[in-house]
């Protein structure tokens, strides 16, 4: 029953047959504003635009965390998450791990970093060592300081947590992607007394965060660090255009939720008149009220906006037969 | 377009993509060892640049129908750079492995020169540096070796276990019956810390810890068929089997009904909101990478 | 060690006895499915023999003790639904020979009950790991017969052939084809198949481990997803439907298994179906008390703490 699926609207889109779009018009709008947002506010704060960034007691307590590591003489543990292979959050997390490596290069503080992955190893190795030199301290940089651990999450859990253990490290940072083993990392850490600041991309992950580690970045705090740390007009700009992007998606999810009310009325009013018609056979008001829904929710404006359309599967378009290769049979479906 | 490179089997010829891959790596080495270190950043960029730009476009662009390379002509240019662009994706994350295998040969690099150097110079606890070796060699060598067999006598079932000779029953030992065994154990050390975390940390010190132990307390119940069950019976009897007003309003406090309601009015908006905050945090960055805005370490 | 009261060596033990001592003894112990898992087992009812579903295989060793449940489950009703089915994995290595090792304990026990074994070639096939779960799971989305085009197979007679020659693969053109999309998973793997291959309007499932709850909740009431089995839970809520269907009344007419979700009744699956989630579910309930308990103590330390404090100010 295409028909029924897809809606008569749908069935317009397939005589026209050349919508391609399998992902929405509304997606990839969605996108580019939030691009132009972002290049326009980065413009916007090159230009020396006073942009405000609100507080983030996790970010602040870097100085403290590496601080207190040089008072008791104990190292600065980084953990990047376990990104592999190397990806944004894996970039941003590094990028944060070189602010405490900078802060550690000045107190001349002994640092640890463990990388899950082997292309997280040799980018964060390039990324720390270069943190050095700009400081102004190549000497104080010990290439051991960033240790490939394993790429296998429960070895590389165990791994960190007998660092920790060992080296009795008196600050931890676990800033990335975490999964299972976040808890593991947080609690042997709080067992040894040691400071922490974490923050996961996995949202599943941060409630145990929150139980176990002093600072916790919630979310996308983790993507504000950079702008929050350097000031960085790139960095500010980027994260105020992140800003807009999220009032926009607010003022959409508040049109959504019009929209849905006023869905539910007509719902509502349209319940009333099936439940008339059908109430002797439940089935059939059931089907009956689940159909009046379905089409409802098919018919109504926002959803007809935005949904992604969608091809039937059995629609074929002609094409001209591709000619043989000669000596090649060509291979039967 | 009638069978495009990217859709071409190596299968056949696969020793001279090898050759080839070699040499032009060889070429490509010496290439950007001779670039002058100034020009290695706007190479960089380039490189990252064109990478990401496949990804948009392979993203953005329509993709055909139905479509069959190897019977159909594309209907127009579209089709035909959609079709391109479809067939290229394999070959394109191939690279993405290619290259990861590489950095793999780094990591292990990195390993054996921290542990050979705690093992010569008998650093503290160097004994674990052996056993690490030790470990990482016996794997990589019966590992290798249970695949050559395996890959050698295609027509045995190895699955069958009284197929099996000395390696592959070492690799099973070493990977089922150790590896695996591991990381199970270390996946439920969790729930030691789960249950010390949450003696430490429920407490009711502030109005909000209060209302988050409330919560937990709920769902945790919630999840307790005996209780669950309990206290739902006794709800359904409190309300009685009238169909009222008040005998449905007390029918919500049913325990599965309240944490329900807790998991789809807070939880899903509140991990909904947190997704929605890390997807667009994580589009700037890459956004601020693929325009080469973002420097590495500047953090 | 000694922290806050109990010292962290009594809370362990309390815990090592308290999930070890329930697993000795059959405690029965009412439940009522989530409706997550109601409609996942509703889903599965509803396939038909011959249907293809494609079965992603992403958990290890280590989250075993959830996912080897909904593994099991699933290839049980699959099998005597006599419905085919691929196997795949992208998460870990590990996983395609947890899955391989799941068909072989199921198949076991078929041989053992006098039925017959599902047959690999015939009746499933395994299409392998593919590393990169992002890459992989898209490239099944957007092209699955080039993404699984290069896995080889044995045939009936021990001749090695492309997975789509085998009678399971005959109908999938696009991953559209397949029936139904479940991912057994203990990782990421849910937001790329949400991503890409719900996109394509497959019908898409999940069994994920306890933790990962919350996050598949979010996809559940937004429809992306029919259904899901969470944790032991799930297991658990997977095998008592199977054994006693839902709203199913017993010879005593009670209902077993009871569900507001739907309206009428689903029927059991023939065959034995208790397992793992029944054996632990006892185990997980006395360790949720005793964190209960542990909250509980917890909080009166802090307030006799402050009282004390009060008591010396």
């Amino acid at each position: 029953m295409p028909e029924k699926q897809l809606g008569a609207w749908s069935l317009d889109s397939q005589l026209l047959g050349a919508n391609y779009w399998d992902v929405g018009w509304f997606g990839l709008l969605f996108t580019l504003m939030i691009i132009v947002f972002i290049v326009f506010n980065v413009k916007r704060a090159k230009k020396g635009d006073n942009l405000f960034i609100r507080r983030i007691s996790g970010l602040n307590a870097i100085d403290e965390a590496v601080g207190r590591a040089t008072e008791m003489g104990r190292p600065v543990l980084m953990v990047p998450g376990l990104s592999d292979p190397v990806n944004a959050t894996a970039v941003q997390a590094i990028n944060i791990c070189a602010h405490v490596a900078k802060t550690a290069a000045k107190f001349s503080n002994p640092i640890i970093m463990c990388a899950y992955s082997a292309s997280m190893f040799t980018l964060a190795q390039e990324v720390i060592r270069d943190t050095y030199q700009s400081e102004g301290y190549p000497e104080r940089f010990d290439p051991d300081s960033v240790r490939f651990i394993s790429d296998r999450q429960f070895a590389f859990a165990a791994g960190v947590s007998g660092i920790i253990h060992r080296e009795q490290t008196a600050a931890a940072f676990f800033l990335g992607e975490f999964y299972a083993e976040s808890l593991i990392f947080a609690e042997t850490a709080n067992s040894i007394g040691a400071i922490q600041v974490a923050s996961s991309t996995e949202a599943t992950q941060t409630p145990f965060f929150i139980a176990a580690c002093d600072y916790v970045l919630i979310g996308d705090e983790f993507y504000a660090a950079s702008a929050y740390l350097t000031r960085d007009p790139i960095m500010v700009g980027s994260l105020v255009g992140q800003d807009w992007s999220k009032m926009t998606a607010i003022a959409f999810i508040a049109i959504g939720c019009l929209n849905a009310s006023v869905m539910q009325c007509n719902i509502a009013a349209q319940t009333e008149e099936i439940y008339e018609t059908h109430k002797s056979n439940p089935k059939e008001l059931a089907d009956a009220l689940e159909d009046a829904q379905k089409l409802q929710k098919n018919n109504f404006s926002i959803p007809r906006l935005i949904k992604a359309d969608k091809p039937p599967k059995d629609l074929k378009i002609d094409r001209e037969k591709a000619p043989e290769e000669p000596g090649k049979e060509a291979e039967t479906k | 377009m009638n069978d495009t490179i990217w859709a071409r089997n190596p299968q056949g010829d696969l020793k001279m993509f090898i050759g080839g891959g070699l040499i032009l790596g060889i070429v490509l080495f010496f290439g950007v060892m001779q670039t002058p270190i100034q020009a290695r950043r706007p190479l960089v960029w380039l490189v990252t640049f064109l990478s990401g730009g496949f990804m948009v476009a392979y993203t953005y662009w329509p993709k055909p129908i139905n479509f069959d390379a190897k019977t159909e002509l594309p209907k127009n240019g579209v089709e035909t750079v959609g079709s391109f662009l479809q067939q290229s994706f394999g070959v394109v994350s191939s690279f993405v492995q290619i290259i990861a295998a590489f950095l793999l040969g780094l990591g292990i690099f990195s390993l054996l020169r921290i542990h050979l150097m705690n093992i010569a110079r008998q650093k503290k606890d160097w004994v674990f540096s052996v056993i690490l070796l030790v470990s990482m060699l016996s794997m990589i060598i019966f590992g290798y070796w249970d695949f050559m067999i395996r890959q050698g006598e295609k027509a045995v079932d190895f699955d069958d276990p009284q197929f099996w000779r000395m390696p592959n029953m070492v690799r099973d030992f070493l990977f089922d019956g150790l590896l695996q065994q591991m990381d199970a154990a270390m996946f439920s050390i969790i729930a030691f810390f789960i249950l010390s975390a949450a003696y430490r940390a429920f407490r009711a010190r502030s109005v909000e810890a209060t209302i988050l132990l409330g919560t937990a307390l709920l769902v945790i119940l919630s999840l307790m068929g005996v209780v669950a069950g309990a206290w739902d019976d006794k709800v359904a009897a409190l309300a009685g089997d009238g169909k009222t007003g008040s005998a449905d309003f007390i029918m919500n406090f049913k325990i599965t009904e309240v944490a329900g309601w807790l998991k789809n009015t807070f939880q899903t908006p509140a991990i909904t909101g947190i997704k929605f905050g890390i997807g667009l945090g994580t589009i700037s960055m890459a956004l601020r990478i693929w325009l080469g805005l973002e420097k590495g370490g500047k953090a | 060690m000694k922290k806050g009261g109990i010292p962290k060596f009594v809370i362990y033990a309390l815990l090592i006895a308290c999930c070890s001592i329930p697993l000795f003894f059959k405690i029965p112990i009412p439940n009522k499915p989530s409706d997550p898992s109601v409609d996942f087992y509703k889903t599965l009812s509803a396939l038909k023999e011959g249907d293809v579903v494609l079965l992603g295989s992403d958990w290890t060793g280590s989250t075993r003790g959830e996912s080897k449940g909904h593994m099991k489950a699933i290839l049980r009703t699959l099998m005597r639904k006599n419905v085919k089915f691929v196997i795949w994995s992208s998460a870990d290595p590990q996983s395609p020979r947890a899955a391989l090792d799941v068909i072989a304990e199921v198949n076991a026990e078929r041989v053992a009950n006098k039925e017959e074994k599902f047959q690999r070639w015939t009746q499933w096939v395994s299409a392998g790991f593919y590393p990169n779960a992002d890459v992989a799971i898209n490239a099944v989305a957007q092209d699955v017969r080039t993404a699984f085009g290069s896995r080889r197979e044995n045939d009936t007679n021990g001749v090695q052939q492309q997975i789509f020659k085998s009678p399971v693969m005959q109908k999938i053109k696009s991953v559209t084809d397949f029936d139904l999309v479940i991912d057994v998973t203990a990782s990421k793997t849910t937001d790329f198949h949400v991503q890409f291959i719900s996109a394509k309007n497959v019908p898409l499932m999940f069994a994920v481990t306890g933790v990962m709850v919350p996050e598949t909740q979010v996809f559940y009431n937004s429809n992306q997803i029919k259904g899901f089995i969470g944790g032991l839970k799930g297991v658990f809520d997977m095998e008592q439907m199977m054994e006693k269907g839902i709203n199913v009344k017993d010879a005593n007419g009670k209902i077993a298994v009871a569900s507001d979700k739907i309206s009428g009744e689903i029927a059991p699956l023939p065959g034995v179906s208790v397992g793992q989630g029944t054996k632990y579910y006892p185990t997980l309930h006395v360790a949720l008390l005793l964190m209960i308990i542990m909250i509980g103590i917890g909080n009166y330390e802090m307030i006799s703490a402050r009282k004390r404090q009060k008591g010396n100010g």
